[in-house]
């Protein structure tokens, strides 16, 4: 069984912890078109190489950002979301809708 | 006991504890130490079981539990390897693949018959008429297979246990200990792990000096210095069955399997003697040159009365000389080699006056007149690579010994991620490459002389150590020679021309049935393995796989490298399914009241870790009790345990904003004191969840979840807060909370006879309302909420009170005829009421559309998960909607959840929820239909079982109390 | 003076387990607390010193969480580091578990000697919360405490992490899965004698006990009363 390092928890065994789908930003939800939407609902990259993924430490709750090799099957190195998101999201109102 | 060997041999008996047991209900007498093959030798059993194939005889091969031939049936259990099992009182042993008895399968005669059953038979001769297989079937099921397995055997206790070390080291002969010894000066713990009941690996049984005295005074040595680690833990009859991801490794021992995580492991596997290939090289008496030794050494056995020993080595003398020991007479030693070098053991021998015929093999083993064994070995010149002359002289023997050649133990270190590969000066496997974390010494990786191995496993242990940054400095040289060299035949391989020349002894399969194989076409080693079988069986090509490479190699005119090894996975060897299965944790979870249940009869149901109350009373009742449980609720009052409902606090300044943002209404402007209904759905617009927002605070929702849901919400929300850094804190307060729902038209008065500090009028605090208040005593959050459809108070109070809440609440309802009631009496109250359950009434697909819930959609916020994508399907057409129905034809059979809606051959949809309602006296549902189906009044089929159709009717939800006069008395 | 655990408002998952063992209750903070398990304190205390479990849920403990709980903390004079997965020993025997950035458990001693947790659960309001929001530990989650010689060798049969002394040291806390349940497990020896201390969902109390004392069997673990615990020193 592979061990995960776990930013919060260290060194754990792979069984602890859930995977949570690549790493995608979300388009905007009002100026992305129908297909852009679907695409980053439905599509995944699956890329062979290094990929950013979500995985949570479960008996925490903890969740990460894990960049692992898929040919390798090596983790490279996790890390916290807030070195990524830093600041509060706001969502604009849907335009021309609402008042 | 004719065979047994005075003492000093027999290192692992006990001679002064007898041991009887019993082989084919004979009783045979062993000593403590022995397993059941040497303790059958000892007293002259030479058939152990019988082949799979040919049901030709066989007995042991290697004592090592390396090959198949020691296969037993141990009472329940089948496929012991009695060269590994060690023999206790009483034990019932059984042999495998006969129809009668061992001595007399009646089934032997298909051994005359192997021109007629070449590989591929079965998937040929029997193809066709595909009529006539389940007959072919039966017949081969019963003529074949691998033992009995009892159905009835006991289950016994099993379990499992994590190990952690440092340092793991795997094989305990000279290499590994010499590991473990220097790996022990300064690692924490190290784990040195073999499969045999005594350490020191050939140290017990091999022969490297002329006098025969240094194993011993190395095995002294290595073992005392052991003995003064205490880091070291020491785990005999232990296999290590795999190498898996990050170093972690699985042990089994007796009933435990171990799973063991190191930082760093030392493979010091060593080397399996591989066999040679001449005709009726399977029979018993034919056995490698340490399979002697270790019967002479271990267990004090003679292995015969007269030797034939064919070496290609020099250790093949070392087994001469042992074999002389023991009194056994040895009428010539066949040395391939067609000029044999000297050294220290061909020196000895040739005093003893032995003779050796070198360049010679042995080209065929001859049958004794019972066929049980061997009446002599018939040599021939050796002529060319895999060639022998057609005459040869013949010796009288009962035992042929072979030491021609080994290949290492490579299993464990494949499986790691290391690679072998061919090399032609040794004529064997080579270590190539290491993963990380990984290392090896000894005979494994090419160390096959004494002091080479030794040294190696030092150097194994330092580099261990220098890894875990607790040894630096120059690493030490390694100088001795590796010995590998010069002690493998690169061919061994002596096809007779008349046959039996096996190659894999597990599946009777010979020479000519792999080459029939590669004239087929299977030419890749992977295929040709399949295709015959070949290394499949249970010794998984231990002794097989390396002489089929060679013959492919050589029919193909390719070199070994090219022609490749097959692939090594886990397991290493064979596993129990109990191993696997181990002490199972099954958790479950109990709320505050699950005692009180039980008390009152209630019959428990899983609703996922929790066990929740299906109905109170006698199974045989169900349906009334069901029903008088309902109708208590409607006409009266009742109380059910809701404890289970998912809790969440959602606080912080965010609070209305993140709910927002994860479900489908609005609550920014939700007053405290007022719960709100909460719908969630995915990015896809799916529904995932359901509950209720109850707003105690501006900075505080405590929200509810689905049982089987909560986690899930929970570990949601987080992750968007991840991303979205709101002002806002989510814990899961499941557990923390102990819940009750009372309902029913009496609701009130027994809570009022708890609860003094809140006024609970209809004005004061209305349907959907929200109070912290005191309830018997204890702090309570009460939820005015309305599932089942009648006045009603959820009761939230901190669960180490949950059991004093209950028993207050039934007490304060005596005088009401207050009466528990279950989940199934709770889904038949709730579908009067048409609320849906997610994940029974929706499926992975429901969107709010399809669910009739677009009034649960706030249409002018920024965001919230799964908008943009309901926004889509709002444009696009519906294929199906969920509608209720009602049968009022009493005479037709009662569809049940999940029966189809049918339109002429068209399915258009499924029944996802159906009861008979008393208070309604007809049955209702829910089912999806198709949209032009869905207005009330259409009339649609539904195939029951048997596939009776029955006619429903569509009508508009709720079925009961539709202006909801009741739940907001 | 034998107290029926149900007599009280406040009970303890484990009440029936430990009953069925012949614990003898007393009241602790409003709980029936099991003080002896059989009749002979001299083999108890022995038993705790090998192996024992022991039931702590009546037990002061009070959770905090959020954004600024650290600092809130430290404001109302909590002793705490920045790293997680350490306990805080306090001065008067309370013992502060930071489980995370911004989680933490407060626990209580033995003897009930130590006011902080009835200290912060005073203090602390929802109107001056700001980013410190209590969590309902006392009542969420169970509270064990496993002590004697033989813990680490024993955990193993049930968690994959290693918790032997000489690599779990004393104040360091494992979040992780003990027999397939989540659990928080905090070294914390008492006294000269090993022991960890078992945080976890109160509803599955009953399931973890019965493990526990199954995978203990084979050391001759068994439960202990509180009087046993207080005995370690």
């Amino acid at each position: 069984m592979k061990i995960i390092n776990c930013p919060l928890n260290g060194p754990r065994n792979a069984q602890e912890f859930v995977h949570g789908g690549e790493f995608v930003a979300m388009p905007d939800p009002h100026r992305s078109s129908d297909a852009e939407w679907s695409s980053f609902v439905f599509l995944e990259n699956n890329t062979a190489g290094v990929v950013r993924e979500w995985w949570c430490h479960v008996p925490t709750a903890y969740w990460f950002i894990a960049e692992r090799d898929t040919i390798k099957d090596e983790f490279i190195r996790t890390y916290d979301p807030s070195e990524v998101f830093r600041e509060r999201v706001e969502f604009a109102k849907p335009p021309a809708q609402g008042s | 006991m004719a065979a047994r060997l005075p003492e000093p041999f027999g290192s692992l008996i006990d001679r002064s504890k007898p041991i009887t047991f019993s082989f084919e209900d004979h009783a045979i007498q062993g000593y403590e130490g022995d397993t059941i093959a040497s303790a059958l030798l000892a007293n002259d059993v030479r058939v152990i079981s019988r082949s799979f194939k040919y049901h030709r005889p066989r007995g042991p091969m290697t004592m090592a539990g390396q090959d198949g031939n020691t296969l037993v049936q141990i009472g329940p259990e089948p496929n012991r390897l009695a060269d590994r099992v060690a023999i206790k009182q009483g034990l019932a042993v059984k042999g495998l693949n006969y129809w009668g008895s061992l001595e007399h399968d009646r089934f032997a005669w298909l051994g005359k018959l192997d021109r007629f059953m070449p590989v591929g038979f079965y998937y040929k001769a029997f193809y066709k008429p595909r009529a006539l297989w389940p007959f072919w079937e039966a017949m081969i099921r019963r003529v074949a297979g691998l033992g009995k397995v009892d159905l009835h055997a006991h289950h016994g206790y099993f379990d499992k246990e994590y190990l952690f070390c440092d340092v793991l080291v795997v094989g305990g002969g000279p290499a590994g200990l010499e590991a473990a010894l220097k790996a022990s000066e300064s690692a924490d713990d190290v784990v040195l792990v073999d499969e045999n009941a005594s350490l020191g690996g050939s140290l017990n049984y091999a022969r490297f000096d002329g006098a025969g005295e240094r194993a011993a005074v190395e095995r002294a040595r290595l073992i005392a210095a052991l003995g003064a680690r205490s880091n070291i833990r020491v785990m005999t009859d232990t296999i290590c069955n795999g190498a898996y991801s990050d170093n972690w490794f699985p042990l089994v021992r007796g009933n435990r399997l171990y799973k063991l995580r190191a930082r760093c492991a030392i493979l010091a596997t060593g080397s399996y003697e591989q066999p040679l290939t001449f005709r009726n090289n399977d029979l018993p008496g034919v056995m490698m040159g340490s399979a002697a030794q270790r019967l002479i050494r271990l267990y004090g056995v003679k292995p015969g009365q007269r030797a034939v020993v064919v070496g290609a080595n020099e250790d093949a003398y070392g087994v001469a000389l042992d074999l002389l020991d023991a009194g056994v007479e040895v009428a010539c030693l066949a040395d391939l080699r067609a000029d044999p070098p000297s050294g220290r053991l061909s020196d000895a021998l040739t005093r003893k006056r032995v003779p050796v015929l070198a360049g010679t093999t042995v080209y065929e083993a001859e049958p004794s007149a019972d066929g049980r064994g061997v009446r002599a070995a018939r040599t021939a010149k050796v002529t060319a690579a895999g060639e022998a002359a057609a005459k040869g002289d013949s010796f009288a023997c009962d035992l042929i010994a072979v030491s021609t050649g080994y290949a290492p133990t490579s299993p464990l270190i494949s499986q790691a991620g290391g690679t072998f590969g061919y090399d032609d000066a040794s004529a064997m496997l080579a270590l190539r490459a290491l993963p990380a974390g990984v290392l090896a010494a000894g005979s494994v990786s090419g160390a096959y002389a004494l002091d080479a191995a030794i040294e190696e496993g030092r150097h194994a242990g330092w580099r261990a150590l220098r890894e875990q940054g607790k040894e630096a400095g120059l690493e030490p040289s390694l100088s001795s020679a590796k010995g590998a060299r010069g002690i493998s035949w690169p061919y061994p391989i002596f096809a007779h021309p008349k046959g039996k020349n096996f190659v894999d002894f597990d599946e009777d399969i010979q020479v000519k049935d792999l080459e029939h194989a590669m004239l087929e076409g299977y030419e890749h080693v992977e295929l040709l393995k399949r295709f015959t079988t070949n290394g499949m069986g249970p010794s998984q090509g231990r002794a097989s796989s390396m002489p089929a490479v060679r013959l492919a190699a050589r029919t193909l005119n390719r070199t070994i490298d090219e022609t490749g090894t097959t692939t090594s996975r886990p397991p290493v060897t064979q596993v129990k399914i109990g191993h696997l299965a181990g002490r199972s944790f099954e958790p479950v979870r109990y709320t505050a009241m699950h005692f009180r249940h039980v008390e009152a009869g209630a019959k428990m149901m899983a609703a996922g870790l929790w066990l929740r109350p299906e109905f109170y009373g006698d199974a045989a009742r169900r349906a009334a009790l069901i029903s008088d449980e309902a109708r208590n609720v409607r006409e009266n009052v009742g109380l059910i345990d809701v404890s289970t409902l998912g809790g969440l606090d959602v606080r912080g300044p965010d609070a209305a904003e993140f709910l927002n943002r994860m479900y489908t209404f609005a609550y920014a402007k939700q007053p405290v004191g007022r719960s709100r209904y909460v719908l969630m759905t995915d990015q896809s617009g799916v529904i995932t969840d359901d509950g209720v927002a109850c707003r105690f605070h501006d900075d505080r929702f405590y929200v509810t979840a689905t049982t089987s849901g909560v986690d899930a919400v929970y570990r949601s929300m987080l992750w968007y807060n991840a991303q979205w850094r709101l002002k806002v804190d989510i814990t899961n307060v499941t557990a923390a909370y102990a819940g009750v729902n009372v309902a029913g038209p009496n609701a009130r008065k027994v809570l009022e006879k708890l609860c003094t500090d809140a006024d609970l009028s209809k004005e004061a605090f209305p349907y959907m309302g929200v109070r912290e208040a005191t309830v018997a005593g204890i702090p309570a959050l009460l939820l005015r909420v309305g599932f089942v459809g009648e006045l009603g108070y959820e009761v939230h109070v901190p669960a180490s009170r949950g059991e004093a809440l209950w028993d207050a609440m039934m007490e304060a309802g005596r005088e009401f005829g207050i009466r528990p009631f279950g989940v199934e009496a709770q889904r038949v109250l709730r579908l009067e009421k048409g609320h849906i359950i997610i994940s029974q009434d929706t499926d992975g697909l429901t969107t709010p559309w399809e669910a009739d819930m677009a009034w649960a959609i706030a249409k002018s916020k920024p965001f919230f998960v799964g908008m943009r994508s309901l926004e889509i399907q709002a444009k696009q057409k519906l294929s199906r909607k969920l509608v209720g129905f009602e049968i009022t034809d009493r005479t037709q059979a009662v569809p049940k959840e999940c029966h189809l809606v049918i339109r002429g051959s068209e399915i258009t949809g499924r029944v996802t929820s159906i009861a008979d309602s008393a208070s309604l006296g007809k049955i209702i549902g829910m089912a999806y239909v198709a949209l032009d189906q869905a207005e009330p009044g259409t009339v649609i089929e539904i195939r029951a079982d048997g596939g009776r159709m029955v006619k429903a009717t569509v009508v508009k939800m709720p079925f009961y109390d539709p202006d909801s006069a009741r739940q907001e008395l | 003076m034998a107290l029926n655990p149900s007599t009280l408002p406040a009970r303890s998952f484990l009440y029936r387990e430990l009953q069925k063992f012949g614990a003898v209750f007393g009241e602790v903070n409003g709980y029936a607390s099991a003080m002896t398990v059989g009749a002979d304190a001299a083999a108890e205390a022995a038993q705790a010193r090998s192996l024992g479990l022991c039931d702590l849920s009546a037990l002061k403990r009070i959770g905090f969480k959020g954004w600024a709980t650290a600092e809130w903390l430290t404001s109302q004079g909590v002793t705490l580091e920045d790293a997680p997965n350490r306990v805080y020993p306090q001065g008067d025997g309370a013992r502060v578990a930071r489980l995370s950035k911004g989680e933490f458990v407060v626990l209580g001693d033995l003897e009930g000697r130590s006011t902080l947790p009835d200290r912060l659960g005073g203090a602390w309001s929802m109107a001056s919360a700001n980013g410190c929001f209590r969590v309902p530990r006392e009542d969420a989650s169970a509270w064990l405490t496993l002590t004697g010689a033989e813990g680490g060798a024993m955990f193993a049969k049930v968690c994959g992490v290693d918790l032997r002394p000489h690599k779990f040291p004393n104040n360091g806390i494992a979040q992780t899965s003990l027999a397939r349940m989540n659990a928080i497990i905090m070294r914390a020896d008492r006294g000269n004698t090993l022991a960890y201390d078992l945080v976890f969902d109160l509803a599955s109390a009953v399931y973890l006990w019965g493990a526990l004392l199954d995978a203990m069997a084979e050391f001759g673990g068994k439960p202990v009363g509180l009087d046993a615990i207080k005995a370690l020193g």
